[in-house]
C-alpha cells in the first residue's frame, strides 16, 4: 500500500467523558454504532478520505480521553490541529459547563499561532435519549456560549441514530481546511496487518 | 481535583516508604563508589548534587541513585545524571538497569519544560521534559536542592516560569522565533559529547536531510532506505565525537547481537480460554513478533570498535533468558530493507512484517524457545506447595507458570498469590484466615461511601464526580464477555462497587479511566467481591504508579521503553524520531492497562523487575 501525496487534516475531539466522542468518530468514519465502546485511553485516531472542491483530503481525527488526569498526555496529541471539535452531552449540564476549559486547554497546550480565529465546532451530542425529555442544556443556551466565542459554528447530534454527524463534520472538514490551506504533509504507512480495511487506520490499538 | 501541589499523591505513596527507607538507601549512596565519568575538555561543573535518585518502581529496594550535574561548556549547558556504581545491595537491579537510565550529557537546547515538585514533607523532586515529548524519569533529591538546581540553570539558558502552573520551568521558552532560532544556532557541532544518538547536535545536523527523507516516506524501497540508515550510522562512527562515549557504541552491539540472537527465537503462546479468545477477537489485528535476521550491511554500522566483553553478554542472556511474552497473533518482522512479493506480508518503510494466522500460530507455540508447556493444573500445582500448603520454589512456580499459563479453575487459587493478596509463604489456614479478616475490612470501607446519603452527596462533588465516572466506565467494560453482558448485570454493579470502595480505600489515587479494564479479568476469576477487591489492591501496589495525576510511573516505563528500543532497533528508533513520536505516547495504552484490550494476560500477574518486564513484553511488541 504505497500512500499517495495527499493533504492531510488533523482534527481533535474533545469533551468529558462519556459525552460520546468516540461514538461520533465512528459515526462518521464507519457509519456505525455499539453500545460497547471502551472509554477511551490516551487517544486513537481514525481517518477519512473526504472530498472537497475536487480535491480529496485525508481528514485524521483523534479521539482523546475525556479523564482530567490524562490531559498531560494532550500536548503531544493537540499539535498541529487544524480544527478542534468540542463534544458535550445535551442531557449533563456539567459537560457543557466544562466546554470552556476544554477550549482553554486546547489553545494552551496546542499554542495555534492565531488562537482567535482557530477553528473550533461545538456538538451537543445524544439528543436522541429519551426522546429530548432529559435535556437540560437547551440549544439557544449552546449557541448563545457558541456565539460569545466568536461564533462557533454549532450542531445538535445524535451519535447512536446518525443524526446530524455528517453534516457537523462536513463542517468540521470545511473549517480544518481554512485553517490551513496550503500547508503539505505526508501520511506515512501505516501498518496494515489488520489486512484491507483500507479506511480504517488504527493510531494506538494496531 | 484542586489539591494543591502539597497532597500530590505520586509524592505521599513514596513518603510513606521513604520514611522506613529513605535513611538506609541514603547511606548506601554513600559509601557507594562514586562514578568517576570523565569530562569532555573545557567543560566546566557549575552544579553538582549527590544522592539523586530515580525510582524506577515503587519498591525502595529498586530505587537508583547517582550524582546530577550541570556542565556548561561554551555557551552551552548541558545535563547528566550517572548513577552510582556498586550498589550491590540489591540482586535485582543489575547494571544492566542503571546503564539503562543513565542520562549522558543533554543539552538544554534540547529541554523544553522542568517540572518541581518541592512538598512540605518529603522528598524533593523535577521531571525534566524534552522538546520532543519525552521526559526522563522524576529525579528525587534526597538532600534537596531542587530550587539550587533552577537558580544554576537560570544563571545559563533562558528560563521561564510557566504563566499556567508556578511550578513549571519552559526552557528557551523565546516569545520571539527569532530568537529561537538563533539560540539552536549557537549550539556548537563540537559539543557533540551526548553518547545517544540523538544528540542535539545530530538532530540539528540532520534536519534537513530529515526533510528530505520525509518525502520518501511511503516509497517503500528498501534499498535506498538501508543505504540511508547506514549513511547516518556510518557518519555518526566515524564522528570524532563519538569516541567519547565509546562504551555506549559497546553496549549498542552488546544489546543488539543479544536481541538478534534471542528475539529471532521468539515466538507467541496463544490462550484458549473464554475471557482471552474473547479478546482476541476484537484484536485480531495485534501484535508484533520480531524475527530479526541480520543481514551483513545493517550489521556493519552497529559493530563498535570495541569487543562485547563475552562475560556481560552472558550475564545479560541468563538474565533474559526465563522470560517472554505470551500474546495472541503474532506477525514476524522480516530481515529489514529485503525485497519480498510473498502475499501474506506487508511491506512498511520499516521492514517487511510477515502476517500469521492465528490458526497456524498453535503450531508455532514456543516459549522463548521452548515448547508450550500445558497449563499449570490441579496435580502439579500440588507438587509445588508443602503439606501446610506454602509455595515452596516461587521462582520455579512462576517460571512453570510463564511457560504454560494456568488451568481455569486453578486461576482463582494462583492468581490470589501471584498478585501479592497472599503470600508464597502463607499457608492453608493463614490464606483461610486471611480471608475472613479481609472480608470484614472491605465491608468496612465499603460501608463508608454506601452510608453516604442523597442529600450528604449534594454538598460532596468529589464523591459525586468519581461516582459518575465509575458508574460510566463500568458499563463499557468488557460487555461482550458473557459475565458481563446485558442489562442489570450484577457483575457490572460489583465491578462498581469494588471500584468506589477502592477510590475510598485509595483516596489520593481515587479512580483513572483503565482501573477497570484491570479488575474485570480479577473478579472473572475471583468471583467473589471482597477476594477481588484485595487481589486488585495488591496489583494497584505495583501498578498505581502508572495512574498518577503526574504520571510519574508512566514517564518512567515510556522512558525506559524509548531506551530499549533505541538499543535494540536503530532503525526503528529513527523511524520513530522522523516522525516526531519518541515520546512513545503510541504505547501509553499498552502499558496503562498492561496491554489487557489486546489479549494478553497471565504473565501480568507475574512480577518482575521493571526493564525485564519492559524487555519482554514492551519492546518485542513494537518491534
Amino acid at each position: 500500500m504505497a500512500s499517495r501525496r495527499r493533504m492531510l487534516l488533523k482534527v481533535i475531539i474533545l469533551g468529558d467523558s462519556g459525552v460520546g466522542k468516540t461514538s461520533l468518530m465512528n459515526q462518521y468514519v464507519n457509519r456505525k454504532f455499539s453500545n460497547q465502546y471502551k472509554a477511551t485511553i490516551g487517544a486513537d485516531f481514525l481517518t477519512k478520505e473526504v472530498q472537497f472542491e475536487d480535491r480529496i483530503f485525508t481528514l485524521q481525527i483523534w479521539d482523546t480521553a475525556g479523564q482530567e488526569r490524562f490531559q498531560s498526555l494532550g500536548v503531544a496529541f493537540y499539535r498541529g490541529a487544524d480544527c478542534c471539535v468540542l463534544v458535550y452531552d445535551v442531557n449533563v449540564m456539567k459537560s457543557f459547563d466544562h466546554l470552556n476549559n476544554w477550549r482553554e486547554e486546547f489553545l494552551i497546550q496546542a499554542s495555534p499561532s492565531d488562537p482567535e480565529n482557530f477553528p473550533f465546532v461545538v456538538l451537543g451530542n445524544k439528543v436522541d435519549v429519551d426522546g429530548g425529555n432529559s435535556r437540560v442544556v437547551s440549544e439557544k443556551k449552546a449557541k448563545a456560549w457558541c456565539a460569545s466565542k466568536g461564533n462557533i459554528p454549532y450542531f445538535e447530534t445524535s451519535a447512536k441514530e446518525g443524526f446530524n454527524v455528517e453534516a457537523a463534520f462536513q463542517c468540521i472538514a470545511k473549517n480544518a481546511l481554512k485553517n490551513e490551506p496550503e500547508d503539505e504533509i505526508y501520511l506515512p504507512d501505516t501498518i496494515d496487518v489488520g489486512g484491507g480495511q483500507q479506511q480504517r487506520s488504527s493510531g494506538c490499538e494496531c | 481535583m484542586q489539591e494543591p501541589e502539597l497532597h500530590d499523591l505520586s509524592d505521599d505513596a513514596d513518603y510513606a516508604a521513604s520514611q522506613q527507607q529513605g535513611s538506609a538507601s541514603m547511606m548506601r549512596c554513600d559509601s557507594g563508589k562514586r562514578s568517576s565519568s570523565s569530562e569532555p575538555e573545557g567543560a566546566e561543573i557549575v552544579y553538582l548534587k549527590d544522592n539523586v535518585t530515580i525510582h524506577p518502581t515503587q519498591f525502595a529496594s529498586e530505587r537508583i541513585s547517582g550524582r546530577l550535574k550541570l556542565i556548561k561548556q561554551g555557551s552551552s549547558l548541558f545535563m547528566t545524571w550517572i548513577p552510582y556504581k556498586g550498589q550491590t545491595t540489591n540482586a535485582r537491579l543489575s547494571e544492566k538497569d542503571r546503564k539503562l537510565y543513565t542520562i549522558r550529557p543533554v543539552s538544554f537546547a534540547d529541554v523544553r519544560s522542568i517540572r518541581r515538585h518541592t512538598p512540605a514533607l518529603g522528598w524533593q523532586y523535577m521531571i525534566v521534559v524534552l522538546s520532543s515529548g519525552l521526559a526522563f524519569p522524576p529525579l528525587y533529591f534526597y538532600n534537596g536542592g531542587v530550587r539550587e538546581f533552577l537558580a544554576t540553570v537560570k544563571q545559563h539558558v533562558f528560563l521561564v516560569r510557566s504563566a499556567e502552573d508556578a511550578n513549571v520551568f519552559l526552557v528557551n521558552d523565546f516569545e520571539n522565533p527569532l530568537q529561537r532560532t538563533l539560540s539552536s544556532l549557537e549550539l556548537p557541532r563540537a559539543v557533540s559529547i551526548a553518547s545517544v544518538p540523538s544528540t542535539p547536535v545530530s538532530v540539528r545536523g540532520s534536519a534537513s536531510r530529515e526533510n528530505e527523507e520525509r518525502t520518501d516516506v511511503g516509497v517503500h524501497d528498501e534499498n535506498s532506505s538501508t543505504s540511508r540508515y547506514n549513511g547516518r550510522q556510518r557518519q555518526k562512527v566515524h564522528d570524532p565525537a563519538r569516541d567519547l562515549s565509546i562504551h555506549v557504541l559497546e553496549k549498542f552491539s552488546l544489546v543488539t547481537k543479544f536481541a538478534r540472537e534471542t528475539t529471532s527465537q521468539l515466538f507467541r503462546e496463544t490462550h484458549s480460554n473464554g475471557f482471552d479468545a474473547f479478546e482476541r477477537r476484537n484484536t485480531n489485528q495485534s501484535v508484533l513478533d520480531y524475527n530479526h535476521k541480520v543481514d551483513e550491511d545493517e550489521e556493519v554500522p552497529l559493530k563498535s570498535p570495541v569487543a562485547p566483553d563475552p562475560l556481560e553478554l552472558e550475564r545479560f542472556q541468563v538474565l533474559y533468558q526465563d522470560h517472554l511474552m505470551p500474546t495472541s497473533t503474532i506477525v514476524k518482522q522480516k530481515a529489514p530493507y529485503r525485497k519480498h512479493n510473498h502475499d501474506d506480508e506487508a511491506a512498511t518503510n520499516v521492514g517487511t512484517f510477515e502476517l500469521i494466522d492465528i490458526k497456524e500460530f498453535d503450531k508455532l507455540s514456543l516459549v522463548w524457545g521452548k515448547p508450550r508447556q500445558p497449563p499449570l493444573g490441579l496435580e502439579e500445582w500440588a507438587t509445588f506447595l508443602d503439606s501446610e500448603g506454602r509455595v515452596v520454589d516461587s521462582k520455579a512456580l512462576k517460571k512453570r507458570i510463564f511457560y504454560g499459563g494456568i488451568e481455569h479453575k486453578l486461576r482463582r487459587e494462583v492468581w490470589a498469590i501471584l498478585l501479592g493478596y497472599h503470600t508464597y509463604e502463607s499457608t492453608y489456614a493463614e490464606r483461610e484466615y486471611l480471608r475472613s479478616i479481609k472480608k470484614t475490612e472491605y465491608e468496612t470501607i465499603k460501608n463508608q461511601w454506601q452510608s453516604i446519603s442523597p442529600e450528604q452527596a449534594k454538598r460532596f462533588t468529589k464523591f459525586r464526580e468519581r461516582k459518575g465516572l465509575i458508574d460510566k466506565d463500568v458499563v463499557r467494560t468488557d460487555r461482550s464477555l458473557s459475565f458481563y453482558e446485558g442489562d442489570d448485570n450484577p457483575n457490572v454493579n460489583l465491578l462498581r462497587d469494588i471500584l468506589l470502595t477502592y477510590s475510598f480505600y485509595n483516596f489520593d489515587l481515587g479512580y483513572c479511566q483503565g482501573m477497570s479494564d484491570l479488575l474485570s479479568p480479577i473478579l472473572f476469576v475471583m468471583e467473589e467481591e471482597s477476594e477481588s477487591f484485595w487481589c486488585f489492591v495488591a496489583l494497584m501496589e505495583r501498578l498505581g504508579p502508572n495512574f498518577n495525576r503526574d504520571q510519574n510511573g508512566m514517564h518512567t516505563q515510556l522512558f525506559a521503553l524509548s531506551k530499549l528500543v533505541e538499543l535494540l532497533d536503530i532503525p526503528l528508533h529513527n523511524y520513530f524520531k522522523q516522525n516526531d513520536c519518541l515520546n512513545y505516547f503510541f504505547c501509553f495504552r499498552w502499558i496503562l492497562i498492561q496491554f489487557k484490550r489486546l489479549g494478553s494476560w497471565n504473565y501480568l500477574f507475574i512480577h518482575f523487575p521493571l526493564c525485564q518486564h519492559l524487555f519482554r513484553v514492551h519492546v518485542p511488541i513494537i518491534m
